[in-house]
């Protein structure tokens, strides 16, 4: 079995990852993305003013 | 003919802003690219952590290091890139301060899962999964990177050499740091670079009165003089304690300042300072009436430490067992 | 959670003029109190800088007190009152950090109020010494970094 690794996936925003395996005669068995990247807004808004959310959640994407 | 300067630019906790911001240097980046080489930059070019790997060390002359230090890979690249870099430059608040991704020092990484993972209404987890260092799937083994419990800005892990805080850095303060680059012309190592060295307020054009104040509003309370400093009107802006560079661009579309550029040359604790600057202008003869007028300040902690939690003495919240 | 033996560190800012003689008079009157302060003496506690207090707990205080002249009788007028306005917020602000109410306290005490001085260290030791070590280090420290499992 053979292994490809794709790290990181380019010109895009966002950090990801692809793994993707071949078996013998080169086909594809499987193929995962994984995306090794979390900030965590979800978590770290709660508490903030309504009001600054416009400020803060534009942060997400820059692009 | 000298060679062409040898560039990477590499993102860590990060949202892309600064790369836009470099891109907003228009036709600039045609300069840019006539000047310099770049090996490394994965919104715009498809060159793979292993290319990074391989270069010998020093290869890259200037390197533009954006976003926190969140996870084992952030720090990995910051490693990874101070080892193959001449230059190292903290690029952006997140990578000098922490940045919006260092208000996540509120909690810590199981609390942060949670919710991501768990909580948050639209998510269906019945099995409460989480992610994982390693997996085993039928194939082999799959791995991410571990996730801290706190973030960190980048010369909290690595040597660096210099600072260009923003979020991001404004588009003309760019051009002028790569024309330093170009020149050979950088100020000694461990400087903050495209800013002033006074605060937003003397690049803001509102019309300063008398600083003193009976105590703060929210902005829906209010309906504030186009032309006149927002703090004077009860506004909470962050001008007094904040890094110039940026042009008081955000006063100008009528927004109080959040101190995305940081604390200036004389201050490690850019909060304590803005803490300092509001008790200043507050109108309070007594006790009963200062504490009343700082009650109305809703969020301190997230408000006067926006962008600079990690770099600030403090660095975080108390991991709880601690609740309040 | 306070441990057997625990011993509170606490830091104290005392201006010049009022509280740090205070202090004094406690002393010279032979007044026994809980020996747990470590006194800075500032000329003024407008002088006290709010990152002065988070890097005492940040290097290992248990409890911070600032001392100064009451309201109106401030040796330079009113350096007494930019620290009555800055205090409340820094106190919203220390909970915020999880930096339990009780570990710093602002208080006004005279050049005669040796008596009050030696109750409000005895005060504010019993209350720390409750509320256990700070320990800011170990309270921020990161465990082996290991993703949260299941």
């Amino acid at each position: 079995m053979k292994r490809i690794t794709i790290d990181p996936i380019t010109r895009l925003e966002g950090h990801g990852k692809i793994e993707i395996f071949l078996n013998d005669q080169g086909e594809v068995l499987n193929a995962y993305l994984q995306i090794p990247e979390l900030r965590g807004f979800e978590r770290f808004c709660e508490g903030r003013p309504v009001e600054e959310l416009p400020r803060i959640v534009p942060r997400i994407c820059g692009v | 003919m000298p060679d062409k300067l040898k560039l990477a630019l590499y993102w860590a906790a990060t949202c892309g802003g600064c790369e836009v911001a470099v891109l907003d240097t228009n036709e600039k980046i045609l300069d840019l690219a006539a000047a310099a080489d770049i090996f490394l930059w994965p919104v715009a070019m498809d060159f793979k952590y292993q290319d990074a790997e391989d270069w010998p060390d020093a290869f890259i002359d200037v390197c533009l290091f954006n976003g926190a230090i969140r996870n084992s890979e952030g720090e990995h690249m910051a490693h990874l890139l101070r080892r193959k870099s001449k230059v190292l430059v903290a690029f952006g608040s997140c990578a000098s301060f922490g940045g919006i991704p260092g208000l996540a020092n509120v909690a810590n990484a199981a609390q942060v899962f949670d919710r991501a993972y768990q909580a948050t209404p639209s998510t269906d987890n019945a099995s409460q999964v989480r992610p994982q260092t390693s997996v085993q799937v039928p194939e082999g083994e799959l791995t991410l990177p571990s996730f801290y419990d706190t973030v960190r800005t980048l010369d909290q892990v690595e040597d660096v050499d210099y600072f260009m805080p923003g979020c991001p850095p404004v588009p003309e303060r760019i051009w002028e740091v790569v024309g330093a680059i170009l020149g050979g012309q950088l100020p000694p190592k461990g400087a903050t670079i495209g800013v002033t060295h006074t605060t937003v307020c003397e690049e803001c054009s509102r019309r300063k009165e008398e600083k003193m104040v009976n105590g703060f509003v929210r902005p829906h309370l209010v309906e504030p003089d186009p032309e006149r400093c927002l703090l004077e009107q009860g506004l909470v802006c962050l001008g007094p304690a904040t890094r110039g560079g940026c042009g008081a661009r955000c006063l100008k579309a009528w927004m109080p300042c959040r101190g995305c550029y940081g604390p200036t040359d004389r201050v490690t604790d850019q909060g304590a300072k803005m803490l300092c600057a509001i008790a200043s202008i507050l109108n309070a003869e007594d006790e009963a009436s200062a504490k009343k007028s700082v009650g109305d300040i809703a969020d301190p902690l997230g408000t006067f430490y926006r962008f600079t939690l990690p770099a600030s003495l403090l660095q975080r919240a108390a991991i709880p067992h601690f609740q309040h | 959670m306070s441990g057997n033996g625990f011993e509170p560190k606490i830091v104290g800012f005392l201006c010049n003029w009022c509280s740090y003689q205070g202090a004094d008079m406690a002393g010279t009157a032979r007044m026994h109190y809980a020996p747990n302060v470590h006194i800075i003496r500032v000329n003024c506690s407008g002088r006290v800088d709010p990152s002065f207090i988070l890097k005492a707990f940040r290097e290992g205080a248990d409890g911070v007190i600032v001392a100064g002249c009451h309201p109106g009788d401030c040796h330079y007028t009113s350096g007494n009152f930019k620290t009555m306005r800055r205090m409340p917020l820094l106190e919203h602000l220390l909970t915020d950090f999880g930096i339990e109410p009780g570990r710093f306290r602002l208080e006004w005490v005279s050049a005669a109020e040796g008596a009050k001085w030696a109750k409000l260290v005895n005060d504010v030791t019993e209350t720390v010494r409750r509320l256990g070590p700070l320990n800011w280090k170990e309270r921020v420290r990161e465990p082996a970094h290991e993703l949260v499992t299941q």
